[in-house]
């Protein structure tokens, strides 16, 4: 119980500090907001004297900063997230239009890592020291090592442009997810490989399992029957840390395969100075890694009910 | 440079796959720091007639598309990245180093809000904190030292604020208080040689990734600003002209694997 | 086991993925617009150019204004009333009818809205029988050229809220909207009752991609059909490719140094001609650009009328630059850099990154500008920042790039650009001989002399200092055929495409 309490605390600890930091954050922005806005919303060409004034009308931009503040916090406890600055839509059918886009990325991504890296790990884990395992290790230490955008770079330029195989870019079809989710996927996989090849070579070496050996059970059934419960346990824990390096995995991979999610917006919205999208997103991403944790914390205890005492 | 500095400490000697971490960042900053000294040039002198042509002796890596040596760019670009990273790393060490034995020693509610706050950053991508003060702060490198350290020093405060309750509770440290020892003395003879081994691996880590957000806002256009060399800035600009000029991209791609394979060796294990 | 299900799930994929890239029916145009709203006065351009939304007037690539869904336009002899005669049997893709009163509604609406109407004279548009009656306070030209502009587009009344606000896009193109996500992502098809010609290709769907890189990585991956705005670099590469075609036009959009002439180092018109002779612009054209030549005047051959042949061309001389600026009071310190009175002759040049090619050339400028003394900052920030800099006085130099025919008759853009001190025009800097001539050209008094007489002014003066004129650049997949570049970037031209047999 007291698990939820603290995620409670924790929510309520990230949605004072985003709502407050991003606020004071945005009013310090140099530039006059008004400006960014208009030239995010009638693009450089057309950006002048006049769309700015009209900007600063609609908005109100000249109030003071604590009324706005109020404001927003009075809002957001009626789950009223405002207007976008620059589009003039609702923040939450956007952000509810951008997350799904995001989300569905993150976890084609989740699932394509869980493919690819705790087999490879069970494998290795099985054999400590074997060629897989010194070969896993030499390559999630590379991948590791490699910074996501390079990993976008390498694939659009082998995969896409080379091969003809894939779109370089894009989204709308499934094969427009494969690229981006691959990218983000391999940087998963590479931890995720070696957090199951450590679980497994640690159980691997267990009395129980070289009894269950012993009493004639093979390779497979052991795994199956007393390997992967307790392999899935220190994987799952590292999935909610994980969320994070996905998310800002997804602001970077967004960016470059133009992809049309949270974190494209985010980055577009710091830049017009859109202080209801920015809030909005940060309090969403934030919001969702504690649900996320929460929801993972349930299923230790499941899993595992040693934990629960 | 720092990094090595930080191994001075007391700690397990090091292993092979740290040693090739160690010799890896030692040929960086070999070629960042000497290699213009052999080859003299300015990252910033254009000759727009040599714009992508091919290596000579005054730009052993060639040129990039407006004629600057990719040779003298890219050692200074090894430079600019490291320093940032490593000023953050420091900031937020002491910072997280500070806060932490503050935190573990005192406990009640500066404990408490102390761990609060952490949790919270915790829960924000990094990239997102970092974007929020790039766009606050004047001047793009203060802006990404100071967004840096913001998010680094919770990793430098967990592991001390553990480390210290730990030591704090063991007999050794009873004795040394029961015999009139002084809070600094207790820190440095039985806290710090704790913490110090934890304290490089956390800081080659968070060297790496300070270098890889630099690089990667660079290549998406909201970190540092052209014509500074950075290295994820000389990635995109030679993104387009990787078929004219495959070994002007490949040069930073190469060395920021390098520096980043480096310091992740080095780091070692998350579990010394 | 388990190793020869993940083998044959690897073979499986890597077998699927060639079908995956195969292309659909659909042409896929991606340029780097992104839609903000279904709002006109906002996104407008992107319906225009997609053929969903059109004006009464359109313009011919040679800036000839020509029939749109006005038929013809008359003036009266005060030059005061201007009547446009509506097209016939128009539908709006809901269906309804195109009448003299939803076209008032529209240009209503696009007046009250910020924008280029809202300059105008206007003093009331009115509805008659077939008929349109705009009237003016005093006598303006340029008039139907205005309303060729894209946020003069003709929408229908339910495209719109009460309060005027776009909420969905029912033009009268030859496509219709099928769907819409904002901010990236537009599909439309052919619309059955078009009153014009059918287009030949019945689906075509528009993706906004900011990134010029990855614009040009999904033309080389035929990903793409359509690829609109590439940088010079992708250019050369694509050119090496046998599967897509790069087309090129010169468009009246000019690459120039706004100046801010109310400097104390920019007040003398000396001192803006040193900065302007210290500029390589062949250098600048051929290796940054990949572009033929450089800018020899302000208007490039493309704005008819502005562009005089006669005119000396604007050309690099670094000695003469230098003597100029002796002769102004300026020597060299010790770091090479200029000095007069105490001060230091350094200067920051704004700019953004909205248009790839601009921080580029800016890094270029700051090394041939040093090269006669003057030390050059580069703020390379969002597009706001100059227009919000000539309100405040704070810019110094700004490089941006200038489009003359946003409008098709460039008198729009002159007058408020040198005349009325708009804010991406000249700064700071007033000239007689040159507003009365402008003046009498928008009124509609004087031709061709005049105008090559005010160009000639701009380029004694230098209130801005020209660089190059753009080209205009997209790449075209060798699966379809018919594709044009309008100079007027008013339309993509998807109409007149088809499929390649």
């Amino acid at each position: 119980m007291s698990a939820i309490v603290s995620r409670l605390v924790q929510a309520l600890m990230v949605a004072i500090l985003i709502g407050t930091a991003t606020f004071v954050m945005m009013r310090s922005l140099p530039g006059d907001a008004a400006w960014r806005i208009a030239a995010g919303r009638y693009g450089y060409d057309n950006v002048d004297a006049a769309a700015a004034d009209a900007v600063r009308a609609e908005l109100g931009l000249d109030g003071p900063a604590h009324m706005a503040l109020l404001q927003w916090l009075g809002d957001l406890v009626r789950l009223d997230f405002g207007n976008s600055l620059v589009t003039g839509q609702p923040v939450v059918d956007e952000i509810a239009h951008q997350l799904g886009a995001s989300a569905s990325l993150a976890l084609v991504a989740v699932l394509l890592s869980l493919v690819i890296g705790p087999p490879l790990g069970i494998l290795a884990g099985l054999r400590p020291g074997g060629r897989l395992d010194r070969a896993l290790l030499v390559t999630s230490t590379g991948i590791k090592a490699v910074p996501q955008f390079l990993v976008a770079l390498v694939l659009i330029v082998i995969l896409a442009v080379q091969l003809r195989w894939l779109p370089a870019a894009g989204h709308g079809a499934a094969r427009h997810f494969i690229l981006p989710s691959l990218t983000l996927a391999l940087g998963l996989a590479a931890v995720n490989a070696r957090i199951a090849r450590d679980a497994m070579a640690r159980i691997a070496d267990m009395p129980f399992w070289r009894f269950a050996q012993w009493k004639g059970l093979s390779e497979r059934q052991t795994l199956l029957r007393h390997g992967l419960r307790n392999v899935s346990v220190p994987l799952i824990t590292y999935l909610g840390l994980q969320f994070v390096t996905l998310v800002e995995g997804v602001i970077i991979v967004e960016s470059v395969f133009g992809w049309p999610g949270i974190g494209h917006a985010l980055v577009h919205a710091i830049f017009s100075r859109d202080v209801p999208m920015v809030q909005g997103t940060a309090l969403v991403l934030g919001l969702g890694f504690v649900l996320v944790n929460a929801a993972i914390d349930l299923a230790i205890r499941h899993l595992d009910p040693r934990t629960a005492a | 440079m720092s990094v090595l500095d930080l191994s001075a400490a007391p700690q397990p000697p090091l292993s092979a796959t740290r040693r090739v971490g160690v010799v890896l960042i030692a040929l960086v900053a070999a070629l960042s720091l000497l290699g213009p000294l052999i080859v003299q040039g300015d990252p910033y002198a254009q000759s727009l007639m040599k714009a992508l042509a091919g290596p000579d002796a005054a730009a052993p890596l060639g040129y990039d598309h407006l004629g600057r040596s990719v040779f003298h760019r890219l050692a200074y670009a090894l430079r600019l990245s490291p320093v940032i990273a490593l000023a953050a790393v420091m900031t937020a060490g002491a910072a997280g180093l500070a806060l932490g034995t503050l935190s573990a020693a005192k406990g009640g509610w500066i404990d408490r809000c102390l761990v609060m706050l952490a949790d919270a950053l915790l829960a924000l991508p990094g990239l997102l904190l970092i974007l929020m003060v790039l766009a606050m702060v004047p001047g793009t490198a203060l802006g990404f030292w100071a967004g840096l350290s913001l998010v680094l020093w919770v990793e430098f405060f967990r592991l001390t604020r553990a480390a210290t309750r730990e030591t704090l509770a063991s007999p050794a440290v009873q004795a040394s208080r029961l015999l009139g020892f002084g809070a600094a003395y207790v820190f440095r003879v039985h806290i710090w040689p704790e913490i110090a081994p934890m304290m490089l691996t956390a800081a080659a880590f968070g060297t790496a990734t300070a270098i890889m957000a630099i690089a990667a806002l660079g290549f998406v256009h909201v970190g540092m600003r052209a014509p500074t060399p950075e290295l994820g800035l000389m990635m995109v600009e030679l993104l387009p002209y990787w078929r004219e000029a495959p070994l002007a991209l490949l040069a930073p791609v190469l060395a920021t694997f390098a520096l980043l394979l480096g310091l992740t060796l080095l780091a070692g294990s998350r579990k010394t | 086991m388990t190793k020869l299900t993940l083998r044959a799930a690897l073979a499986l994929t890597c077998l699927s993925m060639p079908m995956l890239a195969q292309a659909d029916e659909t042409l896929d145009v991606v340029a780097q617009f992104e839609i903000q709203a279904p709002e006109p006065s906002t996104s407008g351009y992107i319906f225009t150019r997609m053929g969903v939304a059109e004006t009464l007037v359109n313009a011919h690539s040679d800036g000839t204004l020509t029939p749109g869904l006005a038929t013809s336009w008359e003036v009266s002899e005060d030059g005061l009333t201007w009547a446009f005669a509506l097209r016939d049997g128009v539908l709006f893709h809901d269906g309804t009818k195109m009448t003299a009163d939803t076209v008032v509604n529209a240009l209503e609406i696009a007046r009250a809205k910020p924008g280029p109407l809202q300059t105008l004279p206007i003093t009331g548009i009115a509805a008659s029988e077939g008929t349109v009656t705009v009237t003016l306070s005093e006598p303006f030209a340029a008039l139907p050229a205005f309303l060729a502009e894209f946020r003069s587009q003709i929408l229908s009344p339910g495209s719109f809220a009460p309060d005027g606000t776009g909420v969905k896009i029912i033009g009268t193109g030859p496509y219709r909207i099928t769907a819409i996500e904002p901010p990236l992502s537009l599909d439309a098809s052919a619309f059955a009752d078009y009153w014009g010609a059918a287009p030949h290709i019945a689906d075509v769907s528009y993706t906004g991609v900011s990134r010029v890189e990855t614009r040009a990585l999904m033309a080389e991956s035929g990903e793409a059909e359509f690829v609109f705005g590439l940088d010079p670099a992708s250019v050369s590469r694509l050119n090496m490719l046998d599967t897509v075609e790069v087309l090129s036009v010169a468009i009246p959009r000019t690459l120039l140094i706004k100046v801010n002439a109310g400097h104390p180092f920019l007040n003398e018109r000396d001192a803006r001609r040193a900065l302007s002779l210290a500029i390589d612009r062949t250098g600048i054209a051929k290796a940054v650009l990949r572009y033929p030549e450089g800018a020899g005047q302000l208007f490039p051959p493309s704005v008819a009328g502005w562009h005089d042949d006669t005119l000396a061309p604007l050309g690099q001389d670094v000695e003469a630059a230098k003597t100029l600026l002796r002769n102004l009071g300026w020597a060299a310190g010790s770091d090479g850099i200029l000095r007069r009175d105490g001060a230091r002759f350094e200067l920051t040049l704004t700019t953004y990154p909205d248009r790839p090619e601009l921080p580029l050339v800016a890094a270029v400028l700051e090394q041939q500008f040093r090269a006669i003394g003057v030390d050059l900052a580069i703020n390379t920030t969002n597009s706001s920042e100059i227009p919000a800099g000539h309100q405040n006085g704070t810019l110094e130099l700004g490089l941006i790039a200038r489009n003359f025919s946003l409008i098709p008759d460039p008198i729009g853009t002159v007058l408020s650009d040198y005349v009325g001190n708009g804010d991406w025009g000249a700064m700071n800097w007033q000239n007689e001989g040159f507003t009365a001539l402008v003046r009498g050209l928008a009124r509609g008094e004087g031709g061709d002399a005049e105008r090559a007489q005010a160009a000639g002014i701009l380029q004694a003066e230098l209130p801005i200092i020209p660089i190059a004129w753009y080209q205009q650049t997209l790449a075209v997949s060798d699966k379809v055929t018919g594709a044009t570049i309008d100079p007027f970037e008013r339309s993509f031209g998807l109409q007149t495409m088809r499929w390649a047999e």
